[in-house]
């Protein structure tokens, strides 16, 4: 009974899962700029998320076989084909210009007579690679061309900018992931804060100056001797992404979407982390318009530190509740 | 407290109230779960009224906004075999069309 109403391959909570690797490995350059395109195409309403998330469960047995960016950054294609934003042809002619641009390098090399000094007096040899590779060395994948046209038709139409993308690119790099443990810092610091971001987490947050980019709502958790708060989204990736940054691998994982909602004493023990039996486990499955921000317990020792200091403490993976702050004695 | 700038529809069910969640299939783009539907719960608080997420998936002109809300099940309630611990629980949101009132 239950199998039929499992509504596609995304829909994966309470199934059987392997072991999760608990590392993050991070994302490459063309990840970033594809998830940068769908953030800014969804912030813009061109494309709405559901409709994104929609396209990507019609996938079938192909959703899970295509890593996370590549299934997102197709699902964008699809979307955009089925609204008639463009053409085949169109999309066709986009992505050939991408591929020519990009095999010609960004930058004029100077005459080599000019520079053999770089190289032990040997003539530089022009590697068609040398602007081309992310930080593994690795070339882009072809759907990487896809989002280049994409992003190319879309700003042509007028219905997003360039520089929204780079400012989606840049914010979540360097913007976002800070801003959860400033929030977590200051809760620490302020008893006064702290209940006002568990009242109501979005205005105390917006109190504290931050502008959430983000249609969602925020819920702050907090942890205590009595519950353990974890997060999920068994449906896709749901993560306060304005607050944390991008979601780890782990969190996107099969593994993960599956196992945490009906075994997450057995996903938390392979992150280390051990709840007692008298404590309770609360999953919140992160599957509609709330977000969920965990605020860890503020470890032992640290009575005497600066909001900096205590900053200092607080990892991702604490926030999303799958690992403590360790005390300081 | 409401999340959302929508006051209108007033929800129908209120906190602590035992809800539980439709049996049936859905169509297309839909946020409720497959593991949770049939389950017990109660409502843990009403978060707001959104636009419809299974409309605005087909990009519907006018989604229908409807309440939304985070309902608390026992996980030895959703899982007949949980090994956890009697106390566990799972909280998920539920739009106001996928609930009944027990």
């Amino acid at each position: 009974m239950e199998q039929d109403l499992k509504m596609g391959p995304h829909d994966v909570g309470g199934e059987d899962g392997d072991p999760i690797d608990t590392n993050d490995s991070g994302m490459t350059h063309w990840e970033k700029f594809s998830n940068g395109l769908r953030i800014a195409v969804s912030a813009s309403k061109v494309v709405t998320l559901d409709e994104l998330r929609c396209s990507a469960e019609s996938f079938g047995d192909d959703y899970f076989k295509m890593p996370y960016f590549e299934r997102n950054g197709l699902a964008l294609v699809h979307r955009c084909l089925e609204r008639q934003l463009f053409t085949d042809d169109e999309l066709k002619a986009a992505r050939e210009s991408a591929e020519i641009r990009f095999n010609v390098p960004v930058i004029d090399l100077p005459n080599p007579e000019s520079f053999t000094h770089l190289h032990d007096g040997e003539p530089h040899h022009d590697h068609e690679n040398d602007f081309q590779e992310d930080e593994a060395g690795e070339g882009p994948p072809g759907y990487y061309f896809d989002m280049l046209a994409v992003a190319d038709l879309l700003v042509d139409r007028g219905l997003i900018t360039m520089a929204s993308v780079q400012q989606k690119i840049e914010q979540f790099d360097n913007v976002f992931p800070a801003r959860g443990i400033a929030v977590v810092a200051k809760a620490w610091s302020d008893p006064k804060f702290r209940d006002f971001l568990v009242r109501d987490a979005k205005n105390a947050i917006i109190d504290m100056g931050l502008q959430l980019e983000s249609f969602a709502d925020i819920i702050c958790m907090p942890q205590s001797n009595d519950t353990h708060h974890m997060v999920v989204c068994t449906l896709c990736s749901c993560y306060p992404r304005s607050l944390l940054g991008m979601p780890p691998s782990w969190y996107k994982s099969r593994s993960y979407r599956s196992r945490v909602v009906h075994e997450p004493r057995a996903v938390l023990a392979e992150f280390g982390t051990i709840v007692p039996d008298n404590v309770e486990v609360r999953v919140h499955d992160s599957n509609a318009d709330m977000r969920y921000l965990i605020l860890p317990q503020r470890p032992k020792g640290t009575d005497d530190w600066s909001e900096a200091d205590l900053g200092k403490l607080i990892s991702r993976d604490h926030l999303v509740g799958v690992r403590v702050p360790e005390d300081v004695i | 407290m409401s999340y959302s700038h929508e006051h209108e529809p007033i929800p129908k069910h209120a906190e602590a109230e035992r809800i539980q969640v439709t049996m049936r299939d859905s169509r297309g783009h839909c946020r409720t779960p497959a593991y949770i539907r049939g389950k017990i719960g109660v409502i843990e608080r009403y978060c707001g009224n959104f636009e419809n997420p299974e409309q605005i998936a087909v990009a519907h002109p006018a989604p229908v906004v409807i309440p939304l809300y985070r309902c608390r099940f026992l996980q030895k309630d959703v899982w007949p075999d949980y090994c956890g611990a009697d106390s566990d629980t799972l909280e998920l949101e539920v739009y106001e069309h996928w609930l009944e009132a027990i």
